[in-house]
């Protein structure tokens, strides 16, 4: 009883219906799976599958931040290429890997703070911002590559993609330690207060001495930044850089992070809902292309929970005021 | 019971804790003007939103015409003949008054095809004119000047067979000639059988239209009285009850004489283009100034420029002596001015929030350890601040929406105080707040003014800020055209410095 009270004063029946949601399916799953042999819900299963998951998890913590903040990033994709072609023309042009990999993360933090930049100085919608970056991102990307993708990196690079710590690589281990600081960062620092202030009501959050253009201008950065890593790590997983790195993978993101919890308007969201929220859609999406092998039952499936669950969420608010 | 028109039988209201209404009775007869009076709070919007069925009541029942009204239904009650016309008449403001008046109800031709947009031309222009006309068909109605709007809503009204027209503040904008216009045709409505709810805090008016006259106190209906036994005095002590008619004066004796403290905020010659200019004033410690003038003087934009969130464009601001740079909220902050701006709910608050993280937002950092928050030290700060302005919450964890007014404009007077400031600016801190609120309002001020605060008061209520002010500056158009002491500061003497000079003698009321 007190820990119900406790979960419905820290409306954390979203996390709870995501982390039911999850069980039943893999619970699903498995009692299937028990009859026909192959093993969807064992160790080795999930951890080969989970090698798809970590760059759209690792862009989906700054993304949860920004959309808090009242803003938006659709570039996270197209900065991602951008970041994947500077590493393979790096490579390619005779660099060492370890200085391509810093050239590659210098391009996603100045294409992070360009975002920045023109949201706060120009004061123009971070949707219309980022829907321009986006497109003109991809585009120099493309533009640089050509229609040869780099590849034939170090193994001592490639080396990355393999499980480090508890069968997780070192992008897992990374976006668990993002997810951590994230979460310290909203639930325990001045910073994370300030950023859900102003996604909430920016106007008071500038009239109550918040630095609300440093913060938005840091958002976007970060995940420029964040968005560079998470195409280092594809490189070394796929050993190839070319322009189509990260295509889609913003509005994946941007759905894990909806489907955890996060007000698209701002304010409302925590990071645990938005790693439950990635852990559901990359469930569907392996469970579905495991048994079946088509895809756009994928999206149908991730469509209708997305619809869903904002749906529950607005009717079980409703019914508390 | 024919001459009852509509009959409110036993409505209350209540939004979560606080009783908006409380078993009010009412009766209007047809034919006739009553008027509705309250102090702010006393439930009468709630009781026009009632009848026009934008929100429903958690007990009791109106009748219209001896037919139960479809109360929660803006179309049923509409339908019945309830109209209601508002501050801001706009329905559809960037249609025409055409469109405005005819919605809903179109003139078609070709069997419901297309519109016949001459008709409701014609219609409209013989509306208009039968109201006074003089309004604009063409424009949409958003550009239109405040009486000609409010003339497009009675048009409207009248088209839809109103049987009750409901009149909330509707002189608040308009100019003593258009007042007029606006009661002959009250006059005349009503002789044609329409009975008219007329609200407004002008009590003149109130006595120069309504046959009788309803009081509502903390949603509770104190009487209904024929207009002709009723006087001045009466109806107000009516609708400001027993009790609080002693803190309606306030302390305001000024610093004690020799202790008139240091400057505290000294301003020269500031100046923001489009806004103000040249504005100079001293603030001392243990002062409290106040900044009178019309809507639109510029006072809450010098306002604005103090607290640091516009930048001035030339001028000097000096805090205790050292020099201040503008247009920033943060470094005023720090320097110890605070600004509680005028909008609470825009500029004042994150409603979602809960009111200690209101409380400490300004302060945030401050709090902080090795850069994570302390909440235990959070809630103490939160809590000592609630028990000094008296804020009425479930805890600090609650969010500041669920507060009333009042309480909601201490957590933002709170949270300016939680920055420990020399000097506050305070914009209409009294605006929207219930009666026993403002009267804690203006204890607080005077209580940190004697405690050395210098404070500069902006307020639209002329009574509160003469009451409340040691000195009051006065602005019109932007800039400083007097300064008033205590004792020359008198309603006439500061109007006849806030209005534009020619217009002084034939205009009155700048509250």
């Amino acid at each position: 009883m007190n820990m119900w009270r406790r979960i419905r004063a820290m409306g954390l029946w979203h996390e709870l219906v995501l982390a039911g949601l999850l069980a039943g399916l893999l619970a699903g799953a498995w009692y299937f799976e028990q009859t026909r042999g192959a093993e969807f819900v064992s160790w080795e299963t999930q951890t080969a599958l989970s090698s798809h998951m970590w760059e759209m998890a690792l862009l989906s913590v700054p993304l949860t931040l920004i959309i808090i903040s009242g803003g938006i990033d659709l570039s996270v994709g197209a900065i991602m290429s951008l970041s994947a072609v500077t590493m393979g023309l790096a490579w390619q042009a005779g660099m060492g890997v370890w200085p391509a990999v810093g050239l590659t993360l210098a391009a996603g933090l100045t294409a992070g703070a360009m975002n920045g930049t023109f949201v706060v100085f120009l004061g123009v919608h971070p949707l219309i911002v980022t829907l321009g970056t986006m497109s003109a991102y991809r585009g120099i990307a493309e533009g640089l590559i050509g229609a040869e993708p780099v590849s034939q990196f170090p193994a001592g690079f490639l080396a990355m993609s393999e499980p480090l710590v508890a069968g997780l690589p070192p992008a897992g281990i990374l976006f668990v330690v993002l997810a951590i600081a994230a979460g310290v960062l909203l639930g325990r620092t001045a910073a994370g207060r300030e950023l859900r202030a102003i996604g909430y009501n920016e106007t008071t959050a500038r009239f109550s001495g918040v630095a609300v253009a440093r913060t938005k201008l840091l958002l976007y950065t970060a995940s420029g930044l964040v968005s560079a890593v998470a195409a280092v790590l594809f490189v070394a997983r796929r050993d190839t850089a070319k322009a189509d790195v990260g295509a889609g993978l913003e509005l994946t993101a941007i759905t894990a992070v909806v489907l955890g919890g996060t007000s698209i308007f701002g304010g409302r969201g925590r990071i645990g809902g938005t790693v439950l929220g990635v852990l559901l859609l990359h469930e569907v999406r392996s469970l579905v292309a495991w048994r079946w092998n088509r895809d756009e039952l994928t999206f149908i499936i991730v469509g209708a929970m997305l619809i869903l669950s904002v749906l529950v969420h607005s009717v079980l608010t409703r019914r508390k005021s | 019971m024919s001459d009852v028109l509509v009959d409110i039988q036993r409505v209350s209201k209540h939004f979560g804790g606080v009783r908006a209404l409380r078993e009010v009775s009412l009766a209007i007869a047809p034919g006739e003007v009553h008027a509705l009076c309250g102090e702010n709070g006393a439930g009468k919007s709630t009781l026009i939103e009632i009848l026009s069925g934008s929100c429903r009541p958690n007990a009791g029942q109106v009748l219209l015409a001896g037919r139960r009204l479809g109360l929660g239904n803006v179309g049923a009650c509409e339908q019945a003949g309830v109209a209601v016309i508002h501050q801001e008449p706009v329905a559809f403001g960037h249609l025409s008054a055409v469109d405005n008046i005819f919605v809903g109800r179109e003139l078609t031709l070709a069997g419901g095809l297309l519109l016949n947009r001459r008709a409701m031309r014609r219609g409209a222009s013989e509306l208009l004119a039968d109201l006074g006309g003089g309004v604009d068909l063409a424009c949409p109605v958003r550009c239109l000047p405040p009486a000609q709007r409010q003339r497009v809503a009675m048009a409207r009204a009248i088209l839809r067979d109103a049987k009750l027209l409901i009149l909330d503040e509707p002189t608040a904008s308009l100019s003593e000639r258009e007042t007029a216009v606006l009661f002959a045709l009250i006059r005349r409505l009503r002789n044609q059988g329409v009975s008219v709810l007329y609200v407004s805090h002008r009590l003149e008016e109130v006595f120069a239209l309504a046959d009788r006259v309803s009081v509502l106190r903390d949603g509770r209906l104190v009487g209904t009285r024929l207009a002709g036994e009723l006087d001045r005095a009466t109806l107000i002590a009516m609708m400001v009850g027993p009790e609080a008619s002693e803190s309606s004066r306030l302390g305001g004796d000024g610093p004690a004489p020799g202790k008139a403290g240091e400057a505290l905020l000294e301003v020269s010659g500031l100046t923001r283009r489009g806004a103000f200019e040249d504005i100079t004033f001293t603030v001392r410690a243990g002062e409290v100034v106040g900044l009178a003038g019309l809507v639109g003087a510029g006072r809450s934009d010098v306002a604005r420029a103090l607290g640091g969130v516009d930048e001035p464009d030339g001028g000097l601001v000096k805090l205790a002596g050292e020099i201040l740079p503008g247009g920033s909220v943060r470094r005023a902050i720090a320097g110890g001015l605070v600004l509680v701006p005028e909008d609470r709910h825009r500029q004042g608050l994150v409603l979602p929030m809960s009111v200690g993280a209101n409380l400490t937002l300004s302060v945030l950092r401050r709090l902080t350890r090795m850069g994570l928050t302390r909440p235990a030290r959070e809630r103490r700060m939160a809590g000592r601040i609630m028990g000094e302005l008296d804020i009425r919450a479930e805890s600090d964890r609650a969010a500041v929406s669920t507060l009333s007014g009042g309480n909601q404009q201490k957590v933002v007077l709170g949270k300016a105080l939680a920055a420990k400031p020399k000097v506050l600016v305070l914009d209409e801190p009294t605006r929207g707040v219930d009666v026993a609120a403002k009267a804690q309002l203006h204890r607080t001020i005077r209580l940190l003014a004697d405690r050395g605060m210098a404070t500069l008061l902006i307020s639209s209520d002329l009574p509160e800020l003469l009451s409340a002010s040691d000195r009051v500056v006065v602005m019109r158009a932007g800039r400083i055209t007097g300064e008033l002491t205590r004792d020359e500061a008198t309603q006439e003497r500061v109007l006849h410095l806030a209005l534009p000079p020619d217009r002084a003698n034939t205009e009155g009321g700048a509250s």
